[in-house]
């Protein structure tokens, strides 16, 4: 399966998404649409977060499921929370820079 | 075919061999990635507590937290207390000092928990102690400095064993210093110079309150 990315490879900058289409009906649509704050983040990360959500978001069964200590596990959720506020903040930088 | 069956084996072998490697390297110098909270408190406490028997035999006192010496035979209590003591004088200032700089919620019993786990190499300490030989080299090193004869002779296998047991115990050291501070940047959240000054800080003060706690003890 391919991995939707996020960064560009030539210049490290943020990616954005310019065509959408439907499989269906070849529908296409051009644009220049964020990627979601979660799909910024890198593909290890989204899984982590796929399973802290399965755990009802409980640190102590993911640190079960993952058999990690506790807190390793909230650590690495305490690195994710850092970089989803870096990737909020590039996303207000953007929209004030548009504006 | 079989080539490359060969191959793909020899470098599934090879991954499986590199990643034994990686887990042993990370069991043995840092196992709080994988044991934290209530359990590394209660293994910790049992290999305290098993440290300190196994020194009364030889009476090796743990007398601060980075202290290893063979002195006078002493009743089991103290050799308790200095092991307690080692360990809570070493976890107060950690917790307090990752209250002040982690920017995480951290559990106090993953502090106290993986403070006493770290302590495990001197276990190891506690036995390269154990033979005779090493209280005949202190006694006779002992009345050489204080220039009175020599209590019993010794022979090179006595400086052989004692010279084991002293590079034995200098490794041991370092090794449960480095487990400590691993279970200090795990539990609380640390990194960079704020973790290893903090570190250094709470340890020297942990080496002089846990001395004066000691020597109190003794009246």
């Amino acid at each position: 399966m391919k991995v939707l990315p996020a960064i560009c490879p030539s210049c490290n900058s943020q990616l954005k998404v310019k065509s959408l289409i439907c499989e269906r009906c070849q529908t296409e649509i051009q644009g220049q649409y964020e990627l979601p704050t979660l799909a910024r983040l890198s593909t290890d990360d989204q899984a982590f977060i796929l399973e802290f959500i399965k755990a009802s978001g409980s640190l102590k069964k993911m640190a079960g499921l993952l058999r990690l200590s506790y807190p390793t596990v909230r650590n690495r959720l305490d690195e994710i929370i850092e970089r989803v506020e870096l990737a909020e903040e590039s996303k207000q930088d953007d929209k004030e820079e548009k504006l | 075919m079989t080539e490359i069956a060969a191959n793909t084996k020899a470098a599934n072998s090879n991954r499986l061999s590199h990643r034994f490697d990686k887990l042993t390297i990370e069991w043995l110098f840092n196992p709080f990635r994988f044991i934290a909270g209530f359990k590394a408190l209660l293994l910790g406490l049992a290999i305290i507590l098993i440290s300190v028997f196994v020194g009364s035999f030889s009476n090796t006192h743990f007398d601060g937290v980075l202290d290893v010496h063979t002195g006078a035979a002493a009743p089991m209590w103290l050799f308790l207390a200095e092991g307690i003591i080692n360990w809570i004088c070493m976890a107060v200032p950690l917790i307090f000092f990752g209250l002040i700089v982690s920017r995480s919620s951290f559990r106090i019993i993953d502090v106290i928990g993986t403070q006493a786990l770290a302590r495990w190499p001197y276990l190891i300490a506690a036995v390269v102690m154990l033979p005779d030989a090493n209280q005949r080299v202190i006694v006779y090193i002992m009345s050489k400095l204080t220039q009175t004869a020599p209590a019993a002779a010794i022979g090179s296998i006595d400086v052989l064993i004692f010279g084991f047991a002293m590079f034995v115990t200098v490794l041991m050291i370092i090794w449960m210093v480095a487990l400590m501070y691993r279970a200090y940047a795990v539990s609380c959240n640390i990194k960079g110079a704020g973790a290893v000054i903090t570190f250094i800080v709470s340890l020297i003060g942990a080496e002089v309150l846990s001395k004066f706690a000691i020597l109190s003890l003794l009246g």
